[in-house]
């Protein structure tokens, strides 16, 4: 089980983070590239100011009227989202991998914290995918990738809790936990997780063409 | 001089007590976390004679070292010390925080000898 370990922890992690910024590079350069080639009018209308104002309204909670309109879609989406980045990034036990690593440390999560916002992710999850199987509007739009995709987030979250409460058989777990986050991060410029990478592009370009094409609000 | 006779009984015990708990580690089952103000973690299970019996360790500074300008005294080991006088919280420099430098002599160790627990929750026992 240790070599297995010291290989999803090692190896495996090379490949998947050079994956993930790699792959986010390639994407976003492709998708300018495209544009560039195909629309490039869009650049005469992309604009700072309309961008800033359509982000900046979308990353507050019921900023939009969208946001208003689905209150609990709205409260769940944006704690799953802050807790799915959150997490990971702050959580002492992944901070330590990186000091021991490289030697770069920063601030950290009490445990305890960490802990339920873990269960938020997982229990924001729950939600997708009830909402999924049970909205017609959702339903409709939902192919087999969807789920795929929620299970890539959900896994590292999910094995990452069982081992924390060392749950089942902790070693196992443990490699799981790993390579599933070693999945997550591989995956996400080559799928539709890849919205992290493209929301603030799509963001810029519908605020821009509905503040200064249609001079129109877009939340 | 049963005074005398009861005060000396009584310093003698509790200088034996003193170096029996000092020096003896038979009773140690985990390592000492009381440096850590606010500790996340269970301390990391350590039974000490039973750990160097299995792992072959006879040499004391193998794991109590003494460094000096960043190099490693030989011949010169710091059991009598707690971890936490020459290793702070923050650490400097070349100088690990305390819990680097436990993970880095426990597992580092375990690591390079391609024994003994390396995942959070094998030594940090829930």
């Amino acid at each position: 089980m240790h070599s297995f370990y010291n290989f999803v922890s090692g190896p495996l992690a090379w490949v998947a983070f050079i994956l993930f910024f790699g792959g986010s590079i390639y994407r976003i350069v492709s998708m300018l590239k495209l544009v560039a080639e195909k629309e490039r009018f869009i650049f005469s209308y992309m604009s700072w100011r309309y961008s800033l104002r359509s982000i900046i309204h979308w990353i507050i909670p019921f900023a939009t009227v969208n946001w208003r309109r689905q209150p609990v879609l709205t409260v769940v989406t944006f704690a799953f989202h802050l807790c799915l980045l959150a997490t990971p990034i702050f959580l002492l036990s992944h901070v330590v991998l990186w000091d021991e690593a490289f030697s770069i440390s920063w601030w950290t999560l009490p445990d305890a914290v960490a802990d339920i916002m873990t269960i938020i992710v997982i229990l924001g999850a729950v939600y997708f995918l009830v909402r999924r199987v049970t909205q017609p509007e959702v339903k409709f739009v939902t192919s087999v990738s969807d789920f795929v995709i929620l299970a890539i987030v959900a896994a590292p979250f999910i094995t990452g809790f069982l081992a924390y409460h060392q749950w089942l058989s902790y070693p196992l777990v443990m490699c799981l936990h790993v390579l599933a986050g070693d999945i997550m991060l591989a995956a996400i410029p080559f799928t539709r997780l890849s919205h992290m990478l493209f929301s603030p592009f799509t963001r810029a370009y519908m605020g821009s063409e509905f503040g200064k094409v249609r001079h129109a609000r877009d939340w | 001089m049963k005074t005398v006779t009861l005060i000396a009984l009584s310093l003698s015990i509790a200088i034996v007590l003193a170096f029996t708990a000092a020096w003896s580690q038979d009773d140690m089952t985990v390592v000492d976390n009381a440096a850590f103000n606010n500790p996340q973690r269970t301390p990391s299970v350590f039974v000490h004679d039973e750990h160097n019996e299995t792992a072959g360790i006879d040499d004391c500074a193998e794991c109590h070292h003494v460094y000096e300008g960043g190099k490693r005294v030989e011949d010169e080991s710091s059991e009598g010390q707690s971890c936490s006088e020459c290793h702070d919280l923050q650490g400097s420099g070349n100088q690990p925080s305390l819990i680097k430098a436990f993970h880095a002599n426990c597992k580092g160790c375990h690591q390079e000898q391609g024994k003994g627990p390396i995942m959070c929750g094998e030594c940090h026992i829930k």
